[in-house]
C-alpha cells in the first residue's frame, strides 16, 4: 500500500459514528438565522415592490460628537412601523414563517452609483459594497441602504447583507449602521458600513486592539463614506467594541 | 415537523459524522471540529428550502470549509478535555495505531496543506474543484499537495516505524 493509499484509507477508518451533534440546537439556531436573513431580504424587496414591512438596522451612535461606543446587543433589530425608540425585539424563532423562496424570487440589486470593489475576493467572485433604495414607511427621509454583495466575472450581482436606518435620515451626520457576517452567507462578509461626513480615517477597536477601515466614497454623494474592515484584519463576524472616524486634520468627527 | 425539517434531520444524520471527522483533519481538536460542522449544518438548514434539492452536502462542505478557513485567521481558542482519543478505544489497537499515525503525519502540515489533503483524498475532489472552495489558483493546489505528499512521505515511515517500536 503506498503512502497516498494508506493515507486515504486511514482518513476513512478512524471516522466516528455521528452523535456529537446536537440538531434540536441545529435547527433552532438555523430558524434564527433564517428570519434574520429573511428579515434582510424583505429590505431588498421593498426596492422593487414598495411594500411595508419590516426593516434591518444595525444601529451604531451616529451623531458625530457621540464616543462611537458600539453596544453588542444583537446586531439586528427587527421593526413593526413604526419604529419605536428603543432597540426592537428581535424575532421570535419558533414563530411560523413562510417557505423561504426569497433567494429565488428575489429581483437582482439595482445599485444607485457606482459599486465599490473591495478588493476581497472569493474565488472568482469580487467583495463588492453598493448603495441600494429602499423604502420605509412613515421615514421618508431614509431612502437608501448599503449592501455587502459579491460579483461574478460576468458581472452578476449578488447580496449576501443590506443594512439600513429605519428612523432619522439616512444622510444625518456620522455613523450610521454597521453590517456584521451573521453566517448566513455562502461566503464571509467583512465587517462594513458608512459614515457622513469629511471622514479621512476611520479606526475600529477590538478587543482592545485598533484596526484601520478601509475607505471609498460613494459616487452619488461624496459626503457619504463606505468603509469596511479587511478579513485579515478583522474576522468577519467579529464585532467591533468602538469605532471613530478622523478628518484629513487628523480631528475626530 | 414538516417534510422540509424531516428531509433535513435525515440528512444531518446521514452526513454529520464525515463533517465532524473532516473538520477534525483539518484542525486536529474534536471540540473545533464538532464545532465547526455544527455551525456548518446551521447554516445548511437557514438555507435548506433553496438548497435540499441541489448539492445539499457540497452547500454544508463548502460551508465548513469556509468557515475553519475564516478561523485560521482566528486566535487560537484550547478546550479543556478530559478525552484522549487516542486511549479511547484501547482495545481496537489497530484503531489506535492509525488514528495516531493519521494525527502525527497530518500535524506536520501547515493548515493549508490539511485542507487541500482532506480535500482532494478524504472527500476526493478534483484539483479544480478544491481550488474553487479554498479561493486559491488550481496551481496553488497541485504545488501546495505535491508539498504536502512529500511532507507525508518523508514523515510517514519513520512515523510508522515508531508506531510498531511503541507495540
Amino acid at each position: 500500500m503506498s503512502e497516498l493509499d494508506r493515507l486515504r484509507h486511514a482518513m476513512r477508518v478512524t471516522e466516528r459514528p455521528g452523535g456529537a451533534i446536537d440538531l434540536a440546537a441545529v435547527m433552532r439556531d438555523g430558524r434564527r438565522l433564517r428570519t434574520r436573513r429573511r428579515v434582510a431580504g424583505a429590505g431588498v424587496a421593498t426596492l422593487a415592490a414598495g411594500l411595508a414591512g419590516v426593516v434591518v438596522a444595525v444601529v451604531v451612535g451616529a451623531l458625530p460628537n457621540d464616543p462611537g461606543t458600539v453596544e453588542r446587543p444583537p446586531p439586528v433589530a427587527v421593526a413593526p412601523a413604526p419604529p419605536t425608540d428603543g432597540p426592537a425585539t428581535p424575532p421570535d424563532p419558533s414563530a411560523t414563517m413562510p417557505p423561504t423562496t426569497a433567494a429565488r424570487t428575489e429581483p437582482p440589486p439595482s445599485p444607485l452609483g457606482e459599486v465599490i470593489d473591495s478588493g476581497v475576493r472569493h474565488g472568482a467572485d469580487q467583495r463588492v459594497y453598493y448603495l441600494v433604495r429602499v423604502s420605509v414607511p412613515g421615514e421618508p427621509r431614509v431612502s437608501i441602504g448599503l449592501a455587502a454583495g459579491r460579483r461574478a466575472p460576468n458581472g452578476t450581482l449578488t447580496t449576501d447583507i443590506l443594512v439600513n436606518d429605519v428612523e432619522g435620515s439616512d444622510r444625518s451626520p456620522g455613523f450610521h449602521q454597521i453590517g456584521y457576517d451573521e453566517g448566513g452567507s455562502a461566503a464571509p462578509v467583512p465587517a462594513f458600513g458608512y459614515f457622513v461626513g469629511p471622514a479621512h480615517r476611520i479606526t475600529g477597536t477590538v478587543d482592545g486592539r485598533q484596526v484601520a477601515a478601509r475607505l471609498a466614497r460613494w459616487s452619488a454623494d461624496k459626503q457619504v463614506v463606505i468603509f469596511w474592515f479587511d478579513p485579515a484584519d478583522l474576522a468577519p463576524g467579529d464585532r467591533l467594541d468602538g469605532i471613530t472616524a478622523r478628518d484629513g486634520s487628523n480631528r475626530r468627527l | 415537523m414538516g417534510r422540509g425539517d424531516a428531509e433535513f434531520v435525515e440528512f444531518a444524520r446521514a452526513a454529520s459524522a464525515r463533517l465532524v471527522h473532516a473538520a477534525f483533519l483539518m484542525t486536529g481538536d474534536h471540540h473545533q471540529a464538532e464545532d465547526a460542522a455544527q455551525t456548518a449544518l446551521v447554516r445548511t438548514y437557514a438555507s435548506w428550502s433553496r438548497i435540499r434539492d441541489d448539492d445539499a452536502y457540497g452547500y454544508a462542505r463548502r460551508i465548513l470549509v469556509n468557515h475553519l478557513v475564516d478561523g485560521w485567521r482566528r486566535p487560537i481558542r484550547e478546550y479543556p478535555t478530559e478525552e484522549v482519543p487516542e486511549q479511547r478505544r484501547g482495545d481496537v489497537a489497530d484503531e489506535v495505531a492509525t488514528r495516531r499515525w493519521l494525527t502525527a503525519i497530518l500535524g506536520a502540515l501547515s493548515p493549508r496543506e490539511r485542507a487541500i489533503i482532506v480535500l482532494r483524498y478524504y472527500f476526493d475532489l478534483p484539483e479544480a474543484q478544491v481550488a474553487r472552495e479554498l479561493a486559491i489558483s488550481v496551481g496553488t493546489v497541485k504545488s501546495t499537495s505535491s508539498r504536502a505528499l512529500e511532507k507525508l512521505r518523508s514523515t510517514g515511515p519513520r512515523t510508522a516505524d515508531n508506531q510498531e517500536a511503541c507495540r
